[in-house]
């Protein structure tokens, strides 16, 4: 199947500080090279611990923030700035998003109807219309309209206001939705809700998702496909459930094992990684993990591993997966068996 | 074994704009010495105004605070000026979810250890300073004489929380409360922290009472487990039987809502309809009955006093064939 939305080599640095001249004195380095596509109708799970920026590349998917460099295309037609692209207000039509947010991503000066109904308008959609599609969504997401059309955002609790938030994002019709940590800040049992409802629209709508998300749990059970983003970059790809039952990178395999335990017979003895993740202002050399991976080598501190691809649909950036990489004892992994994984095991 | 912690029909009231809010509501605890209690609960389920209680860290003209506290003996809400400040940071202790807001921003972490040691044992600042070392060692800090003159701001997430455990024990509190304390981490963080005051509650044969939304943070820790819902224990007992059984029709709520790994993509999450109640009038019923799928009439009626049945307690009008249906139903996973 062709791709629907291929995003290649994003990339976005951010300056703090300038010296004199007006140079930047150091860079955040908080998306390099990211790459990564999807099919119509699936959900792609994009996870990683703080500042590995996948936040950052939804917004720079939606150009809230301007890519230094990257290409977007979906179904062939590449958008962005340039005589060759469409523009992106185009591609915004197409796609929307959920921010984890829920009260600081509504206008606290709008009733609910305004703020549902302010998109299709601003794509041309005459007020009548556009407020018919208001009370409609909301009905939709299961906020009955006649109790909810009047009132403003502080009035709604968490769980209402991010079902607003969704019904605003669908409000015109878009064919991907971009969820950034979108039920994150939300108790478990509105959580769950709220997954269920999602399920439901990309159902009914045959929507496309990006779930970008720190829980492991909640991105398996949504997801198709996943990506495993550390430090700005993309470390390891693949189906869901053959990456984590079979996890390739080293960082994959720490994080699953850093989840808590569901029974108590079965508690951590120790903790899979040492220290915090570095920061992004200056990165480890070569492969930006290694300080932190059991694994590492001389090589790994020397040179990038470049994404490469195993087969199956999986990818992955790690010299001790890529045969030739000058690593001691590559382990390449049997990405046809995932029923026995050859798991890479944490130190004790 | 002797309890450290009493608490009886603790009820605690806020003053609002708004109104009163009846935050926490007749809520009885022991915890035993030596350990591990796991407080779990949704935002606003009372939980850390508990916690609070224990050392009235509230307001003192915005609170009123009913029932009785008794810690390491002594009863907590007789207590005024001196002998309150004596009893925070030597008896009790507590570790906070933002390190970056509980430490102050313009002292290094050793100063602010050291303080604490002077205030308590009246020792020599260079006393304090040794033993602000001694503790930064204790919580694995690298290079921990170096950090000792870092200042907040220049930590990492989980370093800085580090030093805020350091600071908590650096007296050797009998009771340690951690408020969700890793909440705001990494995972790959929030797993060092857990196994760093696991082993710490055992080498120091501390008691310790956990507050966390998460359940598996909850495993991970406790010997005993707690839920709130609405300002009120609901259910009580050992965390592997509580977790694994649960009686209350709310615990299972909440278990069956919880994402586990491996999950079957097709099945749906069983959510719990609706949202907890606003706390501005006293709930004299169960207060979980509008989201209960086994609500009858009688749920209406005042609650009843908790049902005890060996080591465990529920407070449900339904009990003991709520527990029964669960043990049929529920599904948790393996």
């Amino acid at each position: 199947m062709a791709d629907f939305l291929k995003v290649e080599g994003l990339q976005k640095y951010f300056p703090i500080g300038k010296n004199l001249l007006g140079r930047p004195k150091q860079v955040v380095k908080a998306v390099e090279q990211v790459s990564f596509t999807t099919e119509r109708g699936q959900t792609l799970g994009i996870v990683g611990e703080s500042g590995c920026g996948k936040s950052t590349t939804a917004r720079l998917l939606m150009d809230l923030i301007p890519p230094d460099a990257g290409r977007i295309t979906l179904e062939g037609e590449t958008y962005g700035k340039g005589r060759d692209r469409k523009p992106i207000r185009d591609l915004r039509k197409r796609m929307q998003m959920v921010f984890q947010d829920s009260y600081a991503s509504l206008n606290a000066r709008l009733t609910i109807e305004e703020s549902i109904a302010f998109g299709p308008k601003i794509h041309g959609v005459s007020e009548g219309a556009a407020r018919a599609k208001a009370r409609d969504l909301l009905d939709r997401v299961g906020l009955a309209p006649d109790n909810f059309i009047r009132r403003y955002p502080h009035e709604l609790s968490g769980g209402q206001r991010q079902r607003v938030n969704i019904a605003r994002a669908l409000a015109i019709d878009p064919e991907i939705v971009i969820l950034d940590e979108a039920v994150s800040a939300l108790d478990k049992s509105v959580q769950a809700q709220v997954l269920n409802l999602l399920a439901d629209l990309k159902a009914d709508y045959g929507l496309t998702y990006l779930f970008i998300s720190h829980d492991l749990n909640v991105v398996q059970y949504v997801s198709d496909r996943v990506i495993v983003m550390y430090l700005g970059q993309v470390v390891e790809s693949g189906p869901a459930h053959a990456l984590y039952a079979n996890p390739a990178h080293p960082y994959t395999a720490a994080l699953l094992s850093a989840l808590p335990a569901l029974h108590p017979e079965d508690r951590k003895t120790h903790a899979p990684l040492e220290g915090d993740p570095p920061n992004p202002i200056s990165p480890p050399s070569g492969c930006r993990f290694h300080p932190r991976c059991p694994h590492a080598e001389a090589v790994c501190a020397e040179k990038m591993p470049p994404l490469t691809d195993l087969g199956e649909g999986r990818h992955v950036a790690c010299h001790l997966r890529i045969e030739g990489s000058g690593y001691s004892a590559v382990r390449p992994i049997d990405v046809g068996a995932i029923a026995s994984p050859t798991q890479i095991t944490a130190p004790s | 074994m002797a309890n450290i912690v009493e608490v009886r029909d603790l009820s605690v009231t806020f003053k609002t704009s708004e109104g009163l809010v009846y935050a926490v509501s007749g809520v009885n605890l022991d915890l035993a010495e030596g350990k591990t209690l796991a407080l779990i609960g949704e935002s606003g389920s009372g939980k850390s105004v508990t916690m609070k209680s224990l050392m009235r860290l509230h307001p003192p003209h915005k609170t009123a605070i009913a029932g009785q506290i008794t810690v390491a003996g002594q009863d907590v809400l007789s207590l005024g000026g001196k002998a309150l400040g004596d009893l925070r940071g030597k008896e009790i202790a507590m570790v906070f979810q933002e390190p970056m807001l509980a430490f102050d921003p313009v002292f290094t972490v050793g100063d602010q250890i050291a303080e604490v040691v002077v205030r308590h044992e009246g020792c020599s600042y260079q006393a304090g300073r040794d033993r602000a070392l001694e503790m930064m060692e204790c919580v694995q800090i690298p290079s921990p004489r170096k950090r000792l003159d870092a200042y907040p701001h220049e930590m990492s997430g989980g370093m800085r929380q580090r030093a805020m455990i350091a600071l908590a024990l650096s007296c050797r509190p009998k009771v340690l409360l951690a408020d969700e304390p890793t909440t705001a981490l990494d995972a790959t963080v929030q797993i060092q922290v857990l196994l760093l005051l696991r082993q710490l509650q055992r080498d120091l044969g501390m008691s310790m009472i956990f507050v966390t939304h998460d359940v598996g943070v909850a495993i991970e820790v406790a010997d005993e487990t707690a839920v709130m819902y609405a300002g009120r224990i609901i259910e009580q007992g050992p965390v592997d039987t509580v977790m694994t059984n649960p009686w209350h029709p709310y615990t299972q709520g909440l278990l069956g809502a919880t994402v586990y790994p491996d999950m079957d993509r097709e099945a749906r999450l069983v959510a719990i309809p609706g949202a907890p109640p606003q706390l501005y009038r006293q709930i004299t019923e169960c207060a979980f009955a509008p989201r209960c799928p086994h609500a009858v009439e009688e749920c209406l009626q005042p609650l009843p006093p908790p049902m005890v049945m060996g080591d465990r307690m529920a407070r449900c009008v339904r009990l003991p064939e709520v527990a029964q249906l669960a043990e049929n139903a529920v599904t948790t996973p393996s």
